[in-house]
This record gives structure tokens, C-alpha cells and sequence, in this order.
């Protein structure tokens, strides 16, 4: 979830309503407004006034900004969200941004608008680059479904054309360079290009846009031109662009931007979008462009949920200062989102919102009534019993990562090409160290046994935990089960000392075995046996094989079993 | 201290050597004579002597010190082959034989002798007359004896292989030994002088009122252990038990024993049971369905991709995804099929849902559950080993236990979620301070937080929980609401088990996990 960085005076400007004196805020009023943007406040330097705040929710990427943040508590503060008016406004001519055909192939929609009249300020730059780089990575998925351009409206001559064209069709200065170069070859020399160009991997034309003098203006989603997409602080008029594959998302973001400026006192003009082919829109859209998420409920699903009498008045007064629009009538309502914001899946978007508008200390907890038995799974209760035996046997308890390397399991124990060996190994490796669930346990033993060289002896040790099974007969491919390992290491560790043990552990489960002499390559020969179970194998003992310990740098001998509890549960 | 306990304190060896004492009608005895009759080894009866001088029940009476003089190796060697004087006064006598010229260096070389050696026998011989140093630095015998020499040999020959009172050498010949015996800075002599001291002891007062009360109790052995004849023939009343230095540290064992942080999840789940809640299980590999599809999360969710979650190399996917689940899933996320949702309209891709992972999430076994037709009303639990792709550094683990969970009855609602929620507080972390902080997941709306005032960590992040969206619920089966929980108790863990890197919660040092005291 972003964590953005936010001035405390850019906020306290934004917090304040048309023609209201400007507001301050402390740390902790905004720490406890916080919560009406689900933000936490990370980290603050209160000689420049930068604060970093995580926000939580990644349906609501409007409050990844200090606009969007400023805007829910301000709305809370004033009762209502003021109307935006560039969504109802019909101005007789607008800008007009034509879009080529083929795009709906490659990258099928835009959408823009110009704002003027607004004066950018250090901090609001700061803010829009860092709105636009959280959105197009976070909310539009690393540039795929959405990306974002701005740049000075001034050098800019209208209509603007959203084209396709050959790689070497177009060149231009991309920001961060300084020669001319054709969209090929930013995306092979360029670090965006580089890092986007995934997104055009297979298209023999690409996307670009330029203005009616013929002059790109950007190469969406990778990179803007250096001469007419910088934005500097000073500049007054702002040409916003937002291309991308979801049309619904594409339109959302150029909201956010349009009510980011005009909170900040920007003229928005809304441009008129020309497709030439269908989209869920029209051929022609204009955007901004308020999509009216709407959604009827009754007052009685809210309370029911919230466990909480309100009252239809309650709930509206309560959505409304959250920058709902609202309409009651009777017993339901129908409640329609702010154009920031598109993340109405089901009523329970709506109830969760009464509930934070409200603030949740407004809700007095209850304690579930109902009355319910606790217990342990078979498993957990055959485990805590072998493991009260294992502490009286003077075995001490030892809990590892299940997580392992290839080495330990299998190599170190002398397991390579065995079915003993099978490892469930991660495709996506991040370090050896961490690329295998353990087959069995007793490598986790020997793990503390080599780096315990120094702790007196004798060591006794024992560890009761799941390891997963390969076996491609599973629907999962492998088989997760509980296992107890115990080892005794010491200068004179005997193989009838881990006998004497778990003929004990036996005795006490209250089960007759049998051991079975067996070839197993991580015990010596002839002190290794299958720890047999009416008729089936359970486990293993056995004296370490002195080319595992070895391999572990272990200087003393070492006796161990296995035991898989798994099946010594389904035992009656 | 006063003298019963004094007594009772003393070692065997002292009381030998103090009722030796006493059985001497003189009561002054000479270290020889005392050694004969207490019959201890000479070693013995030192440290004995020494405990009891230190104890001053034993004081000195006389002591005498007679220099006794002895060959040092280098003596015996000397005996042997003559000493470096001998043979450079032979040297010059036949180069005066033969006419033949003498240097220092020569004598040197032939004899293979040290230049301090040579220098020194030269300066004596030449002192007394026996040699000269001629032009060119060349030696002449002047056929004259030397003293020393003559002294030296008889010396040697003296003393081979014994050793003799200095007083009983005449005068000329105690100066000769004293010039060449072994001193600080010069070993290299043939005569050791060692002061042999001859010591008369005799017991103090103390000494005398001890060996009068032992020689009362003199009847009584001292034994140091009871043993299992002493107690069958019952002899043990004849003996004296030997009294321990009860306050000397104890030897260390190592107990058998729960592992600390295992003992601390233990304490949790016996909560947990107590609180009505009955435990659930999971398999360690997953496929993204129960993992994530069934919990809501959209298959382009940023915590779904490569960066973020461990996949399974082979198999790759699972065989197949449980119907009637696979398909309503499908439907709530595409449009929401009919859990009342809008689903996230994209196109779900049924392939993606099989695909394996290693469990990121405990809520996994939550979704199984929930499709398990659970009991309504109804309380489960996991303690679930968890596996993210995090970098291993002191506060990411790639592998960990995530306590969760899920309530699910007609009385669930936002209210009661939060006195579970509170509940959870005082019995988990003995809170009783508490805030509900609105938060975010995937799969709950309401989503809250749970901070809570710990007693000794102050405001903490306890925890996360929320109701299920129906969108998880209603596809997995389940009509009524569901309350899913999960609580963060690593950071708990680690204060009660006193470490601050959350890689030592699974240490693979014994020593640190047989010392670590736990949870309590």
C-alpha cells in the first residue's frame, strides 16, 4: 500500500473550505483524522513540515494524495462535498483529442482535460509527480492499465491526436535525455523505456501523441517529451492526458486529477475525446467525466450489519460528510459515489463508509453471545502428548524455518536422487537458503546441532512440526504432514540410547512397533531401521551416517528417529 | 569462627596431621618426623601444613635454612666434558706444545664455545697468572696452574650426582662455587646453591583445644557419602558426615523442556480454546484459489505477482479446484455472480486458480473451512506456518506463524466484531486499554485494526479483523456473517522471550534456547 510524503502547510491550505480562514491542524488532530483515510502517520520532520503517510486502502487510490486526504476531512468538517463544476458545466466548444484507429489494439483509451488559473507551487509539484507516479504504479499496475502525462498547456496547439506509428515514424526529446530519438530507440536505450516496455512487447506500431503543429507531446506510457511535458514550478495552464487499457479506471484517474487541481483553485476545461471505434462511452467522450456509481439499499441492511439502530437520516447525514450524494425515501436509500471514486462493489462498501464517517469509537462493542465448544484437531492433541513425553525424556524443544535449501535436505544428507530426497522446491527463488519445504525434520535438528558445537553436552533435542511430502499422487502434489524428530548427540551417543527413547514414547501412545532393518544413505549400515506400525512404515532411527555429519561439520555422533504423527494420529 | 565448627570444617589430611600432634608427648615436631608417623605422602602433608598454618592452628617453632649445593645440568655436563676454563687453559698448553698460534676465535670454532664462555675463562686464567694475551690478540700458556681450574675439577668430581652442604667446602672453594652458581641472568653455571629448610612445628592454642576435642571424637570416621552399605548395617552411626560448602554454585544441567517461543504459541492456543474456538488446519501448499481467489482478491491484486508469493516448481498446478466453489468464485469476481456485488469485472482466468503456492496467508485455511460447511454458530482458529518473498533481515522472516481465524453466527455484526475484538485484547495481551482504527483487506468490509495499550510495550498493533464481504462468503456456502480475525503476535513473543531480531525466534543456537527463561 503507498506511502506518500505530504507537507503539513500544503495540507492545512487544502483543508480549507471556499472563502474560510485558513486552518491549522496538530499532529494529533491529523493523526486521529487519519483514520478517516484509513492513513497511518509514519514519520514527520517538523522543520520542513513533511510528513509520510501510509494509506491502506488500494481501492481508494484518490486519498494517495494530500488532495484526496485533505478533501475527505474537509468534507467531514463541512457537512458535504461541493459540487465539482466542470462535471455539469456544457461549455459550446470544447478542446478536442482524436484518437487513431488501431489504438484499440494497443492502448484503447484516453482521456484529458486542461486546467488553468492555478499557480504551481514547489509543494503542488511535488504532489502531482508523486500522485501520478503512485497511480500509474500502484493503481494502474506499473503503467499497464493506466499511465499519466502533464504537461505546459501553452506549448500546445489543439486538437491533439492520440496516433499510431511506425517506431521510427516519430522522434523527440524524452525527459531525462538530451538528443532527439525515435520511440524504437527509447525503448532500447531509455531507463523507462526499459523498464515499460513490456507493456508494448509484439506491437509493430506504437502509441504516441502529438498536438496539431505535428509535434509529439509524449509516447505513452513510457516516457513525455522534454520540451513540452515538464511541468515547472511557476507554470499556470496544465494539459493532463491519461492513457490506458480499462476505460472506467482511465476516466477515474483524470477525475482525481481534475478535482486535485481544482481543489488547489484550477479552472478545469474538459476535453472532447473522439474515438473511431465503439467504447463503453460513446465514440465521442468528453472527460472529466462523472460516471455516477450509484446503488439503492435499505436502511435495515446497514443496521443489521453495523449491529445498530440509526435511522435513515443518520446514515445519509453520515455518507453525506463523507462526499456522498444521497436520497432517502422511507426505509432506503440510494447513495451515489463522489466522481473520485469508483470502489462500489456491494453494500457493504456503503455500510463500511457510515461506519468510518460516524468514526468507529461511535459503535459500543458486544460481546458474541453465541455459545460454541474449543478444542483441539486429532493431530495438534497427538503432537502436545509426544511432545510432554519428549520434555520428560530430558529432550529439550526446537522450532525451524520449514522453509530450507536443497543442500541441507537432501545433499547434506547424503539424499541425492532417492525418493527420500523428493523436495517441493520454490519456482521463484529468492536465496538457496530459502527455496524447499523440508521433506523431514531431523536436517532442522542437525542445523542446531552443527552451530551448538559449544553448548555442554549431552545434547538431546526434539522438534514436532509439519514438513510436506512430495508425491505427484496428491491433487497438490505433495502431502503436508505433522512429523517428530528427536537426535541425541554426544562422544558416546549409542544407538540403543534413541531405542531406550522411543520404545518409551511408544509404550506411552499405547502402540506395539516393530523395527525393520533397512538401507537408508543418511544412517550407517546395519544401525538404521524403518519403525514399522502393523505392517506399515512410520519412520525412521538410526546412527547418523559419519559422511552427513561430516557434511554438517558435526564432531561428535549423533542417533535419531522420525517419527510421522500423521499416521500415528488415524491410530485408534 | 568458634573451634566446634572450626572442626567440623577441617579436611581429613588436617585432622591426620593435628591428632599426629596430639599423640606426640614432646608436641614439637620436625617435618621428617612428621611425615613419618602421620605416614601422608610428602605432597599431602605440605597442603596440609600450609591449611593448617593458614588456619594458625599449627605455628612454626624453629626453622632453619642450610644452603646445600648441587651440579645443574650444565655441571654434570662439565663433569663430563670439562669446563670451558679446562679446556681453554688445555688449548693454550698445546698450541705452546706444538708452537702453533691462538686465537679467541679459534678456540671458539674448535671448541664450541659461547663467546661470553670463552671471555670469561679467559679474564680468570689471565687474572691468576695462567695465561697471557699476546700481540695480534694471540694466548700464551705461561705454564703456571690455575686455581680455579684445579677447583672446578675437584668441585665437579665432588659433587657428581650428589648433593652437599655449602658449610662443608673450605673457604677458597665456597667462593669458587658461589662465582659459578646458577643466578638470576645466568643460568649457564655448574653449581646450583638451594635453600633447604628444616622446619619444627608445634600446635597453637587453637591447635591444641582442636586435637584435644577431636581426639574426644576421635571414635567417629569422617566419611564423605552415605552409601547403601553405611545404611543396611546401620554403621552410619559411627560415622561423621563431612560438611559441604553448601553456598558454591550449583553444576549446570540441561532439562528437557518446550521451546520458549513455542511454549508462548501453546499459552495462545489454550486461550483460544478456552474462548470457545476450535482449531482448524491447512496443507503448507496451497493453489491461488484458496490462497487468494476465494478470499476476493483480484487475480491482478499487487500482492499476487512474483514479488510477493513463493510458487510451487513442480507440480505447477493442482489437478483440479472443487466445484461448486471454482465457478461461483469465478462468477463473484467477474460480476459478482449472486453475492449482491458489482464482482471486479475482469476476465478470470480458471487456469491461475490452480496454480501452487506455499500458504501466504492463515485465511487460506479459513476459506477451506468456510467450504467445509463449518458449524453456525461457530468459533475456529489456526496457528498456520505462513510464506512470504520478504528479504530474511531482523523484522522479516520468510516463514511464520499467523494466528487467525473466523467466527461465524446470526449475531455477528460490526458491533460484536469489535467485543470479540476486545475480548481478544484483554485475554491475549492483558490489555485494557483499546482502539478500533478503520483498515483495510481484501476479503472484509468493515475492516478494522486493533491497537491496544500492551502493559509493557504501550500502544500496539494487535491485530486485524473484519466481517467477510459476501462476496467470499456466499460462493464458499456460508449464509450467515462471518467475522474473520488474525492477530500479530511476533512483536509479543519477542519481549516475553526478550530478543529483538525476529530470525532468533527459530535460533539455531541450543545454548541461547536451553538458557532462554520464556513466557511466564
Amino acid at each position: 500500500m503507498p506511502t506518500i510524503t505530504i507537507f503539513k502547510q500544503d495540507l492545512e491550505g487544502l483543508l480549507t473550505g471556499p472563502g474560510e480562514a485558513r486552518q491549522s491542524i496538530t499532529i494529533e488532530q491529523l493523526e486521529e483524522s487519519l483514520m478517516l483515510v484509513k492513513g497511518e502517520l509514519k514519520g514527520q520532520n517538523p522543520d520542513s513540515g513533511e510528513l509520510r503517510i501510509e494509506l491502506q486502502d488500494s481501492n481508494r487510490p484518490d486519498l494517495w494524495c494530500c488532495e484526496g486526504i485533505a478533501r475527505q476531512i474537509r468534507v467531514k468538517r463541512l457537512g458535504s462535498l461541493a459540487k465539482y463544476g466542470f462535471l455539469t458545466a456544457k461549455p459550446k466548444a470544447l478542446k478536442q483529442l482524436t484518437v487513431a484507429p488501431g489504438l484499440e489494439q494497443v492502448r484503447p483509451f484516453v482521456a484529458a482535460c486542461t486546467a488553468t488559473g492555478y499557480r504551481v507551487t514547489q509543494e503542488g509539484l511535488a504532489q502531482l509527480i508523486q500522485t501520478q507516479e503512485k497511480l500509474a504504479e500502484m493503481f494502474g499496475r506499473k503503467r499497464k492499465t493506466v499511465s499519466i502525462g502533464i504537461y505546459r498547456l501553452a506549448a500546445i496547439e489543439f486538437p491533439v491526436a492520440y496516433d499510431l506509428v511506425k517506431p521510427d515514424e516519430v522522434s523527440f526529446t524524452p525527459l531525462g535525455m538530451d538528443t532527439v530519438m525515435t520511440l524504437g530507440e527509447m525503448l532500447l536505450v531509455h531507463p523507462k523505456g526499459l523498464e515499460f516496455g513490456g507493456i508494448l512487447a509484439g506491437q509493430d506500431r506504437l502509441p504516441v501523441l502529438r498536438d496539431a503543429k505535428r509535434q509529439a507531446l509524449s509516447f505513452p506510457p513510457i516516457i513525455n517529451s522534454r520540451e513540452v511535458g515538464e511541468v515547472k514550478v511557476g507554470d499556470e495552464a496544465l494539459f493532463v492526458e491519461v492513457t490506458g487499457t480499462d476505460l472506467p479506471m482511465v476516466v477515474l484517474t483524470l477525475n482525481i486529477f481534475a478535482a486535485n487541481l481544482a481543489d488547489r483553485g484550477a479552472v478545469i476545461e474538459p476535453i472532447d475525446v473522439r474515438y473511431p471505434y465503439k467504447t463503453a462511452l460513446g465514440e465521442s467522450v468528453v472527460t472529466p467525466q462523472d460516471l455516477v456509481k450509484s446503488q439503492t439499499l435499505s436502511v435495515s441492511t446497514i443496521e443489521q450489519a453495523l449491529g445498530q439502530a440509526l435511522g435513515a437520516k443518520e446514515v445519509a447525514k453520515a455518507l453525506t460528510a463523507y462526499g456522498y450524494e444521497v436520497k432517502t425515501s422511507g426505509k432506503h436509500v440510494t447513495v451515489t459515489l463522489p466522481p473520485y471514486r469508483q470502489d462500489l462493489m456491494h453494500a457493504m462498501d456503503v455500510v463500511e463508509d457510515v461506519a468510518i464517517s460516524r468514526g468507529y469509537a461511535d459503535f459500543l462493542p458486544v460481546m458474541p453471545s453465541d455459545f460454541t465448544v474449543g478444542g483441539l484437531s486429532r493431530i495438534e492433541e497427538v503432537s502436545d502428548r509426544v511432545r510432554a513425553l519428549m520434555v520428560g525424556m530430558g529432550f529439550q524443544e526446537i522450532i525451524s524455518n520449514i522453509l530450507g535449501s536443497p543442500h541441507d535436505l537432501r545433499d547434506a544428507m547424503r539424499l541425492e536422487g532417492t525418493d527420500w530426497g523428493q523436495l517441493v522446491e520454490v519456482d521463484n527463488v529468492m536465496s538457496q537458503n530459502f527455496s524447499a519445504l523440508r521433506q523431514w525434520v531431523l536436517p532442522s535438528l542437525l542445523r542446531v546441532e552443527a552451530a551448538s558445537n559449544r553448548a555442554f553436552y549431552p545434547h538431546r533435542m526434539f522438534e514436532a512440526g509439519e514438513v510436506a511430502k512430495f508425491d505427484l499422487t496428491q491433487p497438490l502434489g505433495s502431502r503436508t504432514v505433522m512429523v517428530l524428530g528427536g537426535m541425541i548427540a554426544h562422544a558416546d551417543a549409542h544407538f540403543s540410547e534413541i531405542h531406550s527413547c522411543l520404545d518409551t514414547l511408544f509404550y506411552y501412545v499405547n502402540q506395539a512397533y516393530s523395527l525393520e532393518p533397512i538401507q537408508h544413505p543418511s544412517f550407517l549400515a546395519g544401525r538404521v531401521g524403518a519403525i514399522v506400525l502393523e505392517g506399515k512404515q512410520i519412520g525412521v532411527i538410526g546412527e547418523l551416517h559419519p559422511e552427513v555429519l561430516e557434511r554438517w561439520q558435526i564432531s561428535v555422533p549423533a542417533v535419531a528417529f522420525e517419527i510421522d504423527l500423521t499416521q500415528l494420529a488415524e491410530r485408534p | 569462627m568458634d573451634i566446634s565448627s572450626l572442626i567440623d570444617s577441617l579436611h581429613p589430611l588436617e585432622v591426620k596431621v593435628l591428632t599426629t600432634f596430639w599423640a606426640d608427648p614432646s608436641g614439637v615436631l620436625p617435618t621428617e618426623q612428621l611425615a613419618k608417623t602421620s605416614g601422608l605422602e610428602p605432597s599431602q602433608l605440605s597442603m596440609a601444613v600450609e591449611w593448617l598454618l593458614a588456619k594458625s592452628l599449627l605455628t612454626v617453632d624453629t626453622e632453619t635454612v642450610t644452603p646445600i649445593v648441587s651440579l645443574t645440568k650444565i655441571g654434570e655436563l662439565y663433569f663430563e666434558k670439562y669446563s670451558p676454563i679446562e679446556r681453554v687453559l688445555s688449548a693454550a698448553r698445546d698450541a705452546a706444545t706444538t708452537g702453533k698460534r691462538l686465537t679467541i676465535q679459534d678456540i671458539q670454532a674448535r671448541e664450541g664455545l659461547e663467546p661470553a664462555e670463552v671471555s670469561g675463562a679467559i679474564g680468570r686464567l689471565k687474572k691468576e697468572g695462567a695465561l697471557l694475551i699476546v700481540q695480534g690478540g694471540c694466548l700464551e700458556s705461561t705454564g703456571r696452574p690455575s686455581q680455579t681450574a684445579e677447583a672446578i675439577r675437584g668441585l665437579l668430581q665432588q659433587l657428581h650426582g650428589t648433593t652437599r652442604e655449602l658449610q662443608a667446602f673450605p673457604e677458597a672453594h665456597r667462593q669458587v662455587i658461589q662465582d659459578h652458581a646458577v643466578k638470576r641472568g645466568n643460568a649457564k653455571e655448574p653449581f646450583r646453591i638451594d635453600d633447604r629448610v628444616a622446619r619444627s612445628l608445634k600446635l597453637s592454642a587453637a591447635g591444641i583445644e582442636a586435637a584435644q576435642q577431636l581426639s574426644k571424637q576421635g571414635v567417629l570416621e569422617e566419611v564423605s557419602q552415605l552409601t547403601p552399605e553405611l545404611l543396611k548395617d546401620g554403621s552410619w552411626r559411627t560415622k561423621r558426615f563431612r560438611k559441604y560448602t553448601i553456598s558454591l554454585r550449583a553444576p549446570r544441567i540441561a532439562p528437557g523442556k518446550k521451546h520458549p517461543y513455542r511454549e508462548f504459541l501453546d499459552t495462545v492456543k489454550t486461550k483460544l480454546v478456552s474462548m470457545g474456538f476450535q482449531e482448524m488446519r491447512g496443507p503448507l501448499v496451497e493453489t491461488e484459489f484458496w490462497n487468494m481467489d476465494a478470499l476476493f482478491m483480484p487475480q491482478f491484486h499487487p500482492a499476487r505477482d512474483i514479488h510477493d508469493v513463493y510458487f510451487v516448481k513442480e507440480p505447477k498446478q493442482a489437478a483440479s479446484i472443487a466445484e461448486p466453489f471454482l465457478s461461483r468464485v469465478a462468477q463473484a469476481h467477474q460480476d459478482g455472480g449472486s453475492t449482491g456485488s458489482s464482482g471486479w469485472n475482469y476476465s478470470f482466468d480458471m487456469e491461475r486458480a490452480r496454480r501452487l503456492v506455499l500458504r501466504s496467508q492463515g485465511t487460506a485455511v479459513s476459506a477451506h473451512t468456510l467450504a467445509a460447511q463449518p458449524a453456525v454458530p461457530g468459533k475456529y482458529f489456526s496457528i498456520a506456518r505462513c510464506f512470504r518473498y520478504d528479504q530474511v533481515d531482523a523484522t522479516h522472516a520468510t516463514d511464520f506463524f499467523q494466528v487467525e481465524g473466523i467466527v461465524l453466527g446470526e449475531d455477528i455484526n460490526f458491533r460484536t466484531l469489535l467485543g470479540l475484538l476486545n475480548l481478544f485484547a484483554r485475554e491475549v495481551a492483558q490489555a485494557k486499554e483499546v482502539k478500533f482504527l478503520p483498515a483495510y483487506f481484501p476479503f472484509t468490509e468493515p475492516s478494522v485494526e486493533l491497537h491496544v495499550r500492551h502493559p509493557k510495550l504501550g500502544w500496539m498493533e494487535l491485530g486485524g479483523a473484519g466481517l467477510f464481504r459476501s462476496e467470499v462468503t456466499l460462493p464458499l456456502g456460508v449464509t450467515v456473517p462471518v467475522i474473520a480475525w488474525g492477530l500479530g503476535l511476533d512483536r509479543m513473543a519477542m519481549v516475553a522471550l526478550g530478543i529483538h531480531d525476529i530470525r532468533e525466534l527459530f535460533t539455531d543456537n541450543l545454548d541461547l534456547i536451553r538458557s532462554t527463561k520464556g513466557a511466564f
